[in-house]
């Protein structure tokens, strides 16, 4: 279901009405599309709840985002090769289950129960998506598998407008759950957590939900809103459009890494009374866009080009707005190749007394020099920064997709390492 | 159905813990008399342990009213550690429980609150302000209280599914508050404290032993293996001159591997009572 995404001007016509969001999931983009949908209204229909969890990439990725986002952050426990490889096996059967649905099995009520319950008895997802992703100390000298860490992949560093927090950074193992309700997420978790607990033991972790639900909110249609009030992912590229994903997102190698994607994941706190403070005028002119609508300053719709050619002084877009600095092209990830799959966050109040809500920043990119460290060089001083502090998070790198009902999270990398698909023993 | 074919597919022995939800027996077969000895004997061995409690905590508070500070912060851990292994039964008593090892934490001001009592309260007096000054009625209340627990356990009746619960209880106490460093944190003897909950966690698993290895073979071996590994961990930090070494001294590595073989060890414990079919 296409309707939480930013999308192309040429697409967005199409998704006037409840009904058309349904039909334009199934629709090719294009000028051919736009047509068959205007010529027949199609029927409401319930976009598919299932996301399918085999592919050459993981889902949740170029994955139209759900409401409910939660990332949490693993050290292993591990100790040798092999005991990785079956916390690999169990992750992807885990991750299978949740995000396809079944009944947990029934216990002698004297046990505790196979599943928190949460869900109910049965397990019916609601667009769940289980990424996996791993961290730079996942390459160290633990398992010997330095050489091949990503070439991109370092912890990462402090920018100069971070306070970062050493309990809410980095981490061996990523998890990114995906989906419909934070109950899903959490239930997932939780039962990772149960089924993991001698092999992963929790960093962090951090929820945060898409303001993309409020239909009546998001008009005329587009992206939705971050806790500054502004539309955020207007202007993501397309991620129905494989050409452009295998352009920006995927990695196509060197080796066990085709398929997978380099991912950053950002905490960043927004000093909200302060910005509820300031000037619409200032909001404007520091992001370069005008908050009721998203349009770039001066121009009048979501989709507008910024025209950033018209303005060479940054008269109508000053040169240092959000907009401007990350993508100076103006032409949709063309000067800032990523995609960007933030959540907003909401956890309760600071000992001064001020509410302590932001953005769950995360991106994903085929390259990190090219992506995000690129875009947050030119953000660096940004005046954006007077009312943001990122505060946690990480590189990681996300597993290329689990490709066939034998297959594992990690097999590429398990085997170029050397590392056997030995059958694992069942317990009697 | 597909999500059992996928649970025993990849299950790997060594991260077998839903190995054991599968397996999990429908119907447990020990008959209720199978259960009157080993919890016979955990009566005689919790009654030694409250009594070693009262004659340590005797010394603890007559050092502590001396106003012999290096010895009554010499007395603190190896006093606390009866408490410590017997807390399934302990904590039978709220009242008791609440006044003879209750933590700061659980008031809303803290230190500074005056209902602040028992062996943290002077923990906090010997350790944080380095003084025996004022602590005296504390300590006097301590011990009368622990008395009092000693009294209270002689007339009790064990309950069999405490006893057999009580194994994994221990070791949540482990991973909810001992590994973050949070039970002593003005004497950093958290180990003691650790070591203790692990021992009387052991101590449950052992009586239980010969019905435990007799209904779920596995479990018992993963159990075992898991008090190994804490066991090794714990060793590293042994003193010379018994007991263990400030928490300061765990490395945040160490801290973290511990959180493995604890974490394995709640959930396996966690199943004795289905195992036992103790409801
Ligand atoms: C709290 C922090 C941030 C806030 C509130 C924020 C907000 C926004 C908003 C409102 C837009 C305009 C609408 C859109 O195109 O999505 C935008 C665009 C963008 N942001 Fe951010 N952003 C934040 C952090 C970042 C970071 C850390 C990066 C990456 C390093 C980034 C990269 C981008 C890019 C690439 C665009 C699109 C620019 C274009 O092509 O026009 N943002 N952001």
């Amino acid at each position: 279901m296409d309707r939480d995404q930013p999308r192309s001007p040429a697409r967005r016509h199409l998704l006037a009405g409840a009904a058309g969001l349904a039909a334009a999931a199934a629709l090719p983009s294009g000028g051919q599309a736009q047509a068959q949908a205007q010529a027949q209204p199609p029927a409401p229909a319930e976009a598919p709840l299932l996301i399918p969890f085999e592919g050459v990439h993981q889902a949740g990725i170029a994955t139209p985002q759900p409401y409910a986002g939660l990332v949490a952050a693993f050290d292993l426990l591990v100790e040798s090769r092999g005991e990785l490889r079956e916390l690999f096996a169990l992750l992807t059967d885990r991750a299978r289950f949740l995000t396809q649905g079944g009944r947990p099995p029934e216990l002698d009520p004297r046990f505790p129960p196979a599943d928190s319950g949460i869900l109910g008895p049965e397990i019916k997802p609601e667009r769940l998506t289980v990424t996996v992703s791993v961290g730079a100390s996942f390459f160290d000298e633990r398992f010997g598998l330095g050489r091949l860490c990503p070439p991109e992949l370092v912890a990462m560093p402090d920018f100069p407008n971070d306070a970062l927090e050493a309990e809410r950074c980095h981490g061996d193992l990523l998890l990114q759950l995906c989906a419909e309700t934070p109950e899903e997420t959490l239930h997932a978790l939780r039962d990772i957590i149960k089924h993991t607990p001698d092999t992963l033991s929790l960093r962090w972790k951090q929820e945060g939900f898409a303001s993309t639900h409020g239909q009546r909110r998001s008009k005329p249609i587009g992206a939705g809103r971050n806790l500054l009030g502004f539309k955020d992912g207007t202007a993501n590229p397309d991620i129905a459009d494989a050409a452009e994903m295998a352009r920006i997102v995927w990695c196509d190698g060197p080796g066990w890494m085709a398929g997978g994607s380099y991912q950053v994941v950002r905490l960043i706190r927004n000093y909200v009374e302060r910005w509820d403070r300031t000037p619409l005028g200032e909001q404007q002119a520091i992001f370069g866009r005008q908050r009721d609508s998203g349009a770039p300053l001066g121009r009048s719709d979501e989709f507008d080009d910024p025209a950033y050619a018209d303005d060479p002084g940054g008269a109508r877009i000053p040169l240092d707005a959000h907009i401007r600095l990350a993508n100076p092209d103006g032409r949709r990830g063309l000067a800032s190749p990523l995609i960007r799959r933030a959540f907003n966050y909401s956890n309760g109040a600071t000992l001064s007394g001020q509410l302590d809500m932001g953005l769950l920043f995360i991106c994903y990119q085929n390259s990190l020099r090219d992506g995000f460290v690129a875009v947050q060089q030119r953000l660096n001083g940004e005046p954006l920064e007077e009312y943001i502090k990122p505060f946690g998070g990480g590189y990681f790198f996300a597993l290329p997709g689990v490709q066939g009902p034998d297959a594992i999270l990690g097999d590429t990398l398990l085997r170029e390492a050397g590392i056997s698909a030995l059958p694992t023993q069942k317990e009697g | 159905m597909s999500d059992f074919r996928f649970l025993s597919r990849a299950l790997p022995a060594a991260l077998l813990i839903a190995g054991a939800l599968l397996a999990g027996p429908l119907a447990a077969k020990v008959a209720p008399g199978d259960l009157v000895a080993p919890i016979a004997d955990y009566k005689i061995w919790v009654t030694q342990e409250t009594q070693a409690l009262r004659d340590k905590t005797q010394g603890f508070v007559d050092a502590i009213k001396a106003g012999d500070l290096a010895r009554a912060k010499a007395l603190y851990a190896p006093a606390r550690v009866h408490y410590e292994r017997i807390e399934p039964i302990a904590e039978l008593f709220s009242d008791l429980d609440k006044s003879i090892d209750v933590r700061a934490d659980d008031f809303e001001k803290k230190e500074a609150d005056p209902a602040f009592s028992g062996f943290h309260r002077l923990e906090y007096g010997l350790f944080a302000k380095n003084s025996t000054e004022g602590l005296g009625p504390i300590a006097d209340r301590l011990i009368a209280d622990i008395r009092e627990l000693e009294g209270r356990i002689k007339t009790l009746t064990v309950p069999p599914e405490k006893v057999v619960g009580g194994a994994a209880a221990l070791i949540e106490e482990v991973a909810k508050t001992k590994i973050s460093g949070e039970e002593d944190r003005y004497s950093r003897t958290d180990l003691w404290d650790f070591h203790a909950n692990v021992e009387g966690a052991r101590k449950i698993h052992e009586l239980l032993r010969p019905l435990t290895t007799r209904e779920a073979p596995k479990l018992v071996k993963r159990i075992d293996a898991n008090f190994a590994k804490v066991d090794k961990l714990l060793e590293s930090y042994a003193a010379p001159g018994g007991g263990f070494v400030s928490y300061e001294k765990v490395t945040q590595k160490h801290r973290n591997a511990m959180r493995g073989p604890v974490n394995a060890l709640a959930e396996d414990l966690s199943k004795l009572r289905g195992t036992l079919g103790l409801d």
